[in-house]
């Protein structure tokens, strides 16, 4: 599938920043921000799936929400099919939206305890489409066959459906509209595992069928990668790398991406066996109050002098391959600019 | 000084009245007259229910043969004159009296008054079963006949000095046979419709009675004088508290008269400063008093606590009382809780002025001085603490009474002033509904009177002193053979004033009642075992524009309100 | 559900009885006299003829069952005579009377239904209009100035005890201002537009400051609901539905954020009916709360035993209510 992407970017994302205004006081002064997201850039291609990794906390959920504009984001933009949502009015918003959703985490939590599915389903087009009831119910109908859910319970009540089922609904209500771009933020992290393969499989159908465009953030890292073309690693507030599927699970030139790789068990046991797990010591310091320097120079095992200093410039250090790290930029210095091989995805421009 | 006032206040008042009476046009012809008793009637049955707030509201519709006067002189109401026996009516062995009633006296239905509903009246009250509330004013009555349509005999079984009880005064009304003919006895209950609406012979006529919340009344078309009453309807409402009730009247202006006003004088006198109405006061019989326990009321004695067979260790000694009673600033009691409606006294039965003793004045004046003198001389001596002793007993004093803010008020005021003569205090009170509940199984009871003093206020119905003061005598000592019932809570037991209740019940000449009244009040006064402190005085307030109005604590407050007026 | 509601029904029937005994216990052990409020000029002896003629000289176990049959089997039946126009039996039962009024109880609670009803359940009413919309605006902005005045005026509301703003009240409207008055005519009739206005300005006073402190609970537990309900993922579900505002807060976030609240209401509506005792003497109401406050100051047991056991009764009630309606508004919870 992925020679079938085309090249073209559908979203682009500039510098997105999220700060949460921190208050304290009997007045409630603004006392701080917590930099959930905080300067992002990347694209994701038309028809792609860009995994996005990362610890929790790390502000992968927070991305999501802040390019589908459910968080009016602090600073950048985000184009949409060449609109920019972030800085779009309520209204022009709202008529955007039918061609970004979401898929979210908790499909419990997610749909309102009080609605029947069908009305949950229908909702959107109510909203967005002139239909007549007798048509939103063929779509209702059309969308929970699509999603492989029985037609017969649209009249039920989400605490009716097991957690598979309910994601399906969530599935299908996203679908409604016929988006162009979905974020699926850990639509499967609340399943079980033998739901989850069933979850993953009919994304990728429907991706196939509809052409859709995944943001697809998880923090299993197995999972991106048998889903995802191109994978974002983000850490404390910032991508630190991002580069095809293939190439960052073989070759990663971050250490937090190593030290995230590391730690994915292996089916082979032979394997498993000799698996070196970077162990990494500390905490995750708190978005609100950031190391200086490099985020990650609390904790990285390869951190040096300048990482307490400078912040690493994200840049693309190979063609299609980005990188937000100190010892990169030295290997550059030497002038040292290795081929990989392995690298068989086409790469879109990026300015 | 105060009382003189009162008294011209009242004078000018009475003249005011009844020069307006005169004026006014006729019946109905003032509109509407809106009255406030903050305790709402529950009925309008006084028979059935003893309390002030029904006596008062009935008194707008049933009448007595005669009623007493704001100054406590009988008057004639439903008869031409009062029988004594001087004038015939008063047989000489004093056991029958015989009333004539006027001419042409109706019931607000039409239908004529007669002495068979006084006889129906007297058989309807002393109905065993119908658990009569002024059962008393009946006492010795041994028959009430009618000779004719207009006379009334009662026969009593003993001579009656004072033979005035039946059918004299807001307790003991007449009501309409016809209308209570299937209400006697056990049945009196069942009747609603006549206990909320009696028909009666008085100036108003019930229209609408919601029990303990609002009743309402016509002018009685067939009242005896066809000029009054001057008000066409009138509004009797109650619920809320004294002090919103005397809003209601000097403040607001929504309400022409506001009954019992007992609210700090501080903040009635500020409501009077509004200008809307006037704060008026009478004076009774009532005394606000301490009743000195001289029996022991130590907790130790168990079954014989607070009986007369272990006097109690100093409160028998009379020098200890008088020190006590020296030691209270009254004017400051008076001041602080009641204002115009409180004067100092120290007689417990301290009106009519025919009866009111003089001799025990000494207690008006403070005096500390004096009083820790007697404490010296009797023994006491002072401790390092601040509080006397004597052969290891300390002077320390449980000190009871039903809980009320002006009560409590008055304890802490009274603690600080005996702690200067050094004696100790202990407060305590009591809700009103169980201290003066009488319930045997209860100790905070005031009968039980398991404390060293205890205070409350008593007084006696219309003018005769004679039951009252026989309120102690040795017989009335409660005790666990009397199921602690009596009136004598202080346990005073002497033969000598045993011997004048009976004389008491022996003599005829008002002359010589007095002269046993006060000769009585004195013999108690003397014995310390009362400490009187306060004579209180009822308080009501009227609107500016309201005349006619006549305070009066010898009868209901609203005694004459036929003739009460709108003023122009 | 419905066999959940008979079956809590039928619960009910013990429970209302041990009800009834206690209150009957409580009452009759409370050292209280019915003739302890008359003037002491009424000697014992007249006590101890009015207190038989009340019938306290039965034994207690007497007595109860007494009250148990005049209340379970004569009122009802008197009840149903009343509506039907029927003659039942001889028609002449003992009914539950009261000592201090000497009538049915069952009378003086109906005279006095309707102005704790206007003046009681109006207050709520307000207090709903007024409390939904203050705390829904309070919590879509929390922390807002309106969300921090709104608080300040619900801890007013709600520490101020109504007997002082009653106060205030009178002492600004009726006194200064004499707008509306202080006290409450219970006899007056609406016949015609200016009694109408007249009966609006005798209510005015009374019900707000019963709303006031009501309003000030609900709206606290208004904005607590919809804070709990606009954190909810499906809040977020419905924003990314690209639904408008007013119907991402009115329809989903309001109808979730009323099903505690609507409860809360529920278990306040036996409270209408008991009446507010303080604000019903403050404004000379005389309602239900006051006719309750006189019993008990008179101890005027068949009349406390009564109320006191309608009120155990209503409460019960509309427990099982409001749970009926928690199932109905919530369709997770059903009943077996």
């Amino acid at each position: 599938m992925s020679e079938m992407a085309p090249i073209k970017p559908l979203v682009e994302v500039r510098d997105l920043t999220m700060h949460f205004d921190i208050h304290a006081g009997i007045l409630r002064r603004k006392v701080g921000a917590v930099k959930a997201v905080d300067g992002l850039s990347f694209d994701i291609m038309e028809g792609e799936t860009l995994g996005l990794v990362g610890e929790s906390g790390c502000g992968k959920s927070t991305t999501g929400r802040a390019i589908l504009r459910l968080y009016d984001p602090t600073a950048g933009s985000v184009r949409i099919g060449g609109v920019d949502v972030a800085s779009l009015g309520s209204a022009d918003l709202r008529r955007a939206r039918p061609q970004m959703q979401m898929i979210f985490q908790d499909p419990q939590a997610s749909l309102n305890p009080r609605m029947t599915v069908g009305s949950i389903i229908a909702e959107p087009l109510r909203e967005h489409s002139d239909m007549d009831r007798a048509a939103r119910d063929v779509r209702v109908r059309e969308l929970m066959d699509a999603v492989g859910l029985n037609r017969a319970f649209a009249s039920r009540y989400p605490h009716e459906f097991s957690g598979g089922q309910r994601q399906r609904i969530g599935i299908a209500r996203a679908l409604a509209l016929n988006p162009r771009f979905i974020v699926c933020d850990e639509p499967i992290a609340a399943l079980d595992v033998s739901i989850q393969a069933q979850v993953v499989n009919l994304l990728e159908d429907l991706q196939r069928d509809l052409g859709l465009t995944y943001l697809f953030i998880s923090h299993d890292l197995s999972m991106v990668r048998h889903l995802a073309n191109r994978v974002a690693v983000m850490y404390l507030g910032k991508i630190v790398e991002l580069a095809p599927r293939d190439a960052l699970y073989s070759d990663p030139r971050h250490p937090y991406t190593e030290a995230l790789l590391s730690a994915v068990p292996v089916a082979d046991p032979v394997v498993e066996a000799t698996r070196q797990q970077i162990i990494l010591q500390g905490d995750v310091p708190s978005p609100a109050n950031p190391p200086k320097g490099c985020n990650f120079c609390t904790r990285c095992p390869k951190v040096m002098p300048v990482c307490h200093e400078v912040s690493p410039v994200f840049v693309e250090h190979m063609p299609g391959r980005f990188a937000a790290c100190h010892l990169i930029d030295e290997e550059k210095d030497a002038s040292v600019l290795r081929e990989n091989k392995n690298d068989n995805v086409q790469q879109g421009e990026t300015q | 000084m105060k009382k003189i006032g009162f008294l011209m206040a009242a004078t000018a008042l009475v003249a005011a009245g009844s020069a307006h009476a005169e004026s006014h046009e006729g019946r109905a012809t003032d509109g509407h007259l809106n009255i406030i008793y903050w305790q709402a009637p529950s009925l309008l049955n006084p028979y059935l229910s003893g309390g002030t707030k029904e006596l008062e509201a009935s008194s707008l519709v049933i009448e007595p043969l005669a009623r007493y006067d704001e100054t406590g002189t009988m008057v004639p109401f439903l008869v031409d004159e009062i029988p004594t026996v001087d004038n015939g009516g008063v047989s000489e062995d004093l056991t029958t009296i015989t009333w004539t009633l006027s001419e042409g006296i109706k019931w607000s239905d039409g239908t004529p008054l007669t002495a068979a509903d006084a006889v129906f009246t007297w058989q309807y009250c002393t109905d065993p079963e119908s658990g009569c509330a002024q059962l008393s004013n009946y006492n010795d009555v041994e028959s009430v006949e009618a000779v004719d349509d207009r006379t009334i005999k009662i026969t009593f079984s003993v001579p009656k000095p004072f033979p005035y009880g039946p059918f004299v005064g807001a307790q003991s009304p007449i009501i309409q046979a016809a209308q209570f003919a299937d209400c006697l006895g056990a049945a009196a209950p069942t009747c609603t419709d006549a206990n909320f609406a009696p028909i009666g012979t008085g100036p108003f006529v019930v229209t609408d009675f919601k029990a303990n919340d609002v009743a309402s009344f016509v002018a009685n078309e067939n009242y005896r004088d066809p000029m009054k009453p001057a008000f066409a309807t009138l509004n009797l409402k109650g619920g809320g508290d004294a002090a919103s009730a005397a809003r209601s009247v000097l403040e607001t202006g929504e309400f022409d008269y506001a009954w019992n006003l007992q609210v700090e004088p501080e903040i009635l006198n500020q409501m009077a400063a509004a200008g809307q109405g006037t704060v008026v006061s009478a004076f009774g019989t009532s005394v606000e008093r301490m009743h000195v326990n001289q029996t022991d009321p130590d907790p130790e004695l168990g079954d014989e606590r607070a009986t007369v067979a272990h006097p109690h260790p100093f409160l028998t000694d009379p020098n200890v009382s008088r020190a006590l009673s020296l030691a209270i600033d009254r004017e400051i009691l008076v001041e602080a809780g009641y204002g115009s409606s409180g004067q100092p006294t120290c007689n417990v039965l301290p009106a009519p002025a025919i009866y009111a003793s003089t001799n025990n004045d000494w207690c008006l004046n403070y005096d500390p001085d004096e009083a820790n003198r007697l404490l010296d001389e009797a023994g006491w001596v002072m401790g390092d603490d601040g509080v006397r002793t004597k052969d290891g007993e300390r002077l320390s004093i449980l000190y009871q009474t039903s809980t009320n803010s002006v009560r409590q008020g008055t304890q802490a005021l009274v603690k600080q002033m005996w702690e200067e003569i050094g004696v100790e205090t202990e407060l305590r009170n009591i809700d009103g509904s169980v201290f003066f509940g009488g319930d045997p199984s209860s100790p905070d009871t005031f009968q039980k009177f398991f404390a060293d003093i205890e205070m409350y206020t008593n007084n006696f119905d219309g003018t005769d002193p004679e039951r009252y003061m026989g309120n102690w005598a040795c017989a009335e000592i409660p005790s666990p053979e009397t199921q602690w019932q009596g009136s004598n809570m202080q346990r005073f037991c002497s033969e000598e004033y045993d011997a004048l209740v009976v004389e008491f019940g022996q003599t005829a000449a008002l002359e010589d009642r007095a002269a046993l009244a006060i000769k009585m009040n004195d013999m108690l006064m003397n014995s310390g075992s009362i400490i009187p402190l306060v004579h209180r005085g009822g308080v009501s307030a009227h609107s500016n524009t309201l005349e006619g109005v006549l305070m009066n604590e010898w009868d209901s407050e609203l005694w004459n309100i036929a003739d009460w007026t709108r003023a122009e | 559900m419905f066999a959940f509601t008979i079956r809590r029904l039928l619960f009910a029937i013990p429970t209302l009885l041990a009800i009834s005994f206690i209150i009957f216990a409580i009452l009759d052990l409370a050292p209280s006299d019915p003739t302890g409020n008359l003037p002491l000029t009424i000697s014992p002896e007249v006590r101890a003829q009015i207190r038989s003629s009340l019938g306290l000289d039965e034994p207690f176990p007497i007595r109860y069952l007494l009250w148990l049959k005049q209340f379970f089997i004569n009122e009802p039946l008197n009840l149903i005579e009343g509506w039907t126009g029927w003659t039942l039996g001889d028609g002449e039962r003992m009914r539950v009377t009261s000592w201090a009024t000497r009538s049915p109880v069952v009378d003086l609670i109906i005279e006095r239904m309707p102005q704790t009803l206007w003046v009681v359940g109006m207050s709520q009413v307000i207090a709903i209009v007024i409390a939904v919309p203050i705390g829904v605006i309070s919590a879509y902005k929390q922390y807002s100035w309106f969300d921090q005045i709104g608080t300040f005026v619900s801890m007013v509301g709600f520490s101020i005890p109504t007997f002082f703003t009653g106060l205030v009240f009178i002492v600004l409207f009726s006194v200064h201002l004499q707008w509306f008055p202080s006290i409450y005519d219970t006899n007056h009739v609406i016949d015609s537009w200016d009694s109408f206005v007249f009966q609006i300005k005798q209510m005015i006073m009374p019900t707000m400051v019963l709303a006031l402190a009501t309003a000030a609970q609900l709206s606290r537990y208004m904005r607590a609901s919809m804070l709990d309900n606009l954190q909810q993922d499906y809040v977020r579900t419905a924003r990314a539905k690209g639904l408008t505002e007013r119907v991402v807060v009115m329809i989903h976030v309001l109808r979730n954020s009323m099903i505690p609240v609507v409860t809360v209401i529920a278990l306040n509506i036996p409270t209408i009916f008991g009446g507010a005792i303080i604000t019903e003497q403050i404004f000379r109401v005389n309602g239900i709360g006051q006719l309750l406050i006189i019993g008990i100051q008179g101890a005027d047991i068949p009349l406390v035993q009564t109320l006191t056991f309608i009120f155990a009764v209503l409460i019960v009630l509309f427990n099982l209510i409001a749970d009926v309606l928690y199932g109905i508004l919530d369709p997770r919870i059903r009943y077996e």
